[in-house]
């Protein structure tokens, strides 16, 4: 992993008086595969916008390949972008996507999109409106690789997608990444279509970033501990996200400090990404209810 | 950008091309008809003055059949609704479509600037409006030549003055530039639609023609003696002149609103009582009023002597062109206006 492509210090966006995103601080390194998680309403999508440039954020900087988010060429040009809706122009078929593409973009890689439509059997001369939602986000897909962006940046795209579409779509993206010099953030709130094709994961939860880091890290550094009930448990060692209590036994799902051990007395076992995310989006939820 | 700002908008353009060239099938057969059917009757009356049709030439006078009247009024019409066709298909949806559908979220992660962006799409959508808007008025204005010459009222008439010249070009840049704003504005092409219809007719059919036109050079203002008979007071305004008001004033200089039979003075009421018996009910003229078997019409006399007078007020017709260029420039700042809000809302607004 290399070098922070996205940086955020205390991004925040607020309509009205409500902040959808707040002291949001994100760290997104080179080459990676970024899953950003989070309930529904949680500023995935506000996140997004911001990181390029569609819209501004409230408050904080956020740099994204070196510059701030802006509505100019150079900014643009190293970054491909998937709106939720899969946004198309309805009326035009994939051809003129292509050709849009190639008018709108100086590296646009033409040959590729084209080779790319043919292999997935998509039709270039119906109106892109008559596709059906996969070839439809195919065609989006296509044509945000053919800008061969440095970042590519997708919200939901397989959120409305049945389950062959997705795994055609999550596929074409791994290609993709694994072609190289690609960084991709990804939002969903499929958790297991994420884990297929991520390296990095940011769970946002309550316009707040609760998680920011690689997945094999967070995997060395949450556990899952079982031991016989506790009322008060020390928290010299760890931080503890979810804790769920029976009469007889405690389970808790906790962040290891640094250098810190699983003190005697638990039991200790491998929590999986799933859990751990649920863990924390729910830790957030109490933490908005209190 | 710029194969995509046509390719987008093909279709509409293509479309208005096409209804520009049936238009032009309907206007040039007819114009160049209405013009010999005119210049023949022009030169027989200038032989045979005493034909009784010469002694009162119009439109509906030259021209009278069912077929007449529908070509008379269509083809005017058709200039007249032809900036608020463009403002609903082609202003209100420009912008409104785009975030409606969440296409300029697309557009916008090209590699082109937003302002790149919109400044093309504007260029063409405007270029393409003055072209349209001047192809039909030029085309209106030469088949309204007859009309002219009959009835001399391109400047009195409020819907002529707004089809025929250089007006028309700029209520098309005012109607659809408005349009473009409010689809910025309100992101959904049936409210930007709604918007722009009601502001097509306040602005180009009530304010600007009744407010505004008559103000824009001081008037010249004429004072007859009462009751002149419309002839009459006609001679003293040169013809193709639009009046613009026409005020009844009493011995003292007041001005006469409403009912002049209640405001005349004691030594006229009686006057009014004997010509006027049996209708209790009057709020037209004096002339309309009073039968007058041999002409006479003693009520305006009689107020003419009580000191009453009328002004009226005109602007004459040399001053069209005048008119013209200024009403044009005032939609043009109107559309520039809209045009810098619109930059403004996509600019600084959130995709």
């Amino acid at each position: 992993m290399g070098a922070a492509v996205i940086q955020t210090k205390g991004l925040g966006k607020r309509y009205g008086s409500f902040w959808a995103l707040e002291n949001c601080n994100i760290s997104v390194p080179a080459g990676s595969v970024s899953a950003l998680v989070g309930p529904n309403g949680a500023g995935k999508s506000t996140l997004l916008k911001i990181l390029v440039g569609l819209n501004r954020a409230s408050a904080g900087q956020g740099e994204v390949l070196g510059k701030a988010p802006a509505q100019e060429e150079s900014f643009l040009s190293d970054i491909g972008y998937l709106a939720q809706e899969i946004p198309l122009y309805k009326n035009l078929n994939a051809a003129d996507h292509i050709k849009m593409g190639a008018h709108l973009n100086k590296r646009f890689d033409k040959e590729f999109m084209q080779k790319r439509l043919k292999d997935l059997q998509i039709p270039l001369d119906r109106p892109v409106g008559k596709l059906s939602g996969g070839q439809r986000a195919q065609v989006a897909l296509a044509l945000a690789l053919a800008k061969k962006p440095k970042l590519l940046l997708l919200d939901e795209p397989v959120a409305a997608l049945d389950p062959l579409a997705r795994h055609d779509f999550l596929s074409s993206l791994a290609q993709a990444v694994a072609d190289g010099g690609l960084t991709v953030v990804m939002s969903s709130h499929l958790l297991a279509d994420l884990e297929r094709v991520s390296d990095h994961v940011i769970v946002l939860a309550a316009g707040k970033t609760q998680l920011c880091d690689e997945i094999e890290t967070v995997l060395n550094e949450h556990k899952l501990l079982v031991g016989p009930r506790q009322n008060k448990i020390p928290e010299d060692d760890f931080a503890i996200i979810h804790e769920t209590h029976t009469i007889r036994q405690s389970t808790l799902l906790v962040h290891l400090k640094k250098g810190a051990k699983v003190p005697n007395g638990w039991q200790q076992h491998e929590p999986n990404i799933e859990e751990i995310i649920l863990a924390y989006m729910g830790q957030a939820k109490e933490g908005g209810e209190k | 950008m710029n194969w995509f700002a046509l390719r987008q908008h093909r279709k509409q353009l293509l479309i208005f091309g096409i209804l520009l060239v049936i238009y032009a099938a309907f206007v040039i057969p007819t114009g160049l008809h209405f013009w010999h059917v005119y210049q023949h009757t022009v030169a027989d009356c200038a032989q045979n003055p005493a034909n009784p049709t010469c002694g009162d030439l119009s439109t509906s006078s030259l021209f009278p059949t069912t077929l007449d009247r529908i070509l008379t009024g269509l083809i005017p019409s058709a200039v007249i609704f032809l900036p608020i066709i463009l403002g609903v298909f082609w202003g209100a949806p420009f912008l409104a479509k785009e975030y409606g559908e969440g296409t300029n979220s697309l557009a916008w992660t090209q590699s082109v600037s937003r302002r790149k962006w919109l400044t093309v799409k504007l260029v063409w959508m405007l270029a393409a409006t003055l072209v349209l808007t001047a192809a039909f008025a030029t085309l209106i204005t030469w088949w309204s030549k007859t009309t002219n010459a009959l009835d001399m009222d391109r400047f009195s008439n409020g819907n002529e003055f707004g089809i025929q010249g250089v007006v028309p070009v700029a209520i098309g840049l005012f109607v659809v530039s408005w349009g473009i704003l409010f689809g910025a504005w309100f992101r959904k092409v049936m409210v930007a639609v709604g918007v722009t219809l009601v502001l097509f007719v306040a602005v180009s059919h009530i304010v600007i023609p009744n407010l505004v036109r008559p103000n824009y050079m001081k008037p010249v203002s004429v004072t007859a003696p009462f009751g002149p008979r419309q002839d009459d007071a006609g001679s003293e305004i040169p013809q193709g002149a639009w009046i613009t008001s026409n005020t009844i004033y009493d011995s003292n200089g007041h001005a006469v609103l409403g009912d002049i039979f209640p405001a005349a003075p004691p030594q006229c009421q009686k006057v009014i009582q004997q010509a006027t018996s049996g209708t209790t009910n009057d709020h037209g003229t004096i002339r309309k009023a009073v039968p007058a078997p041999n002409g006479e019409d003693p009520i305006a006399e009689c107020l003419d002597k009580a000191g009453w007078h009328q002004v009226t007020t005109y602007q004459p017709a040399y001053r069209y062109w005048d008119f013209q260029w200024i009403e044009t420039g005032i939609y043009l700042a109107l559309a520039a206006l809209a045009i810098g809000a619109t930059y403004w809302l996509v600019l600084k607004r959130d995709a």
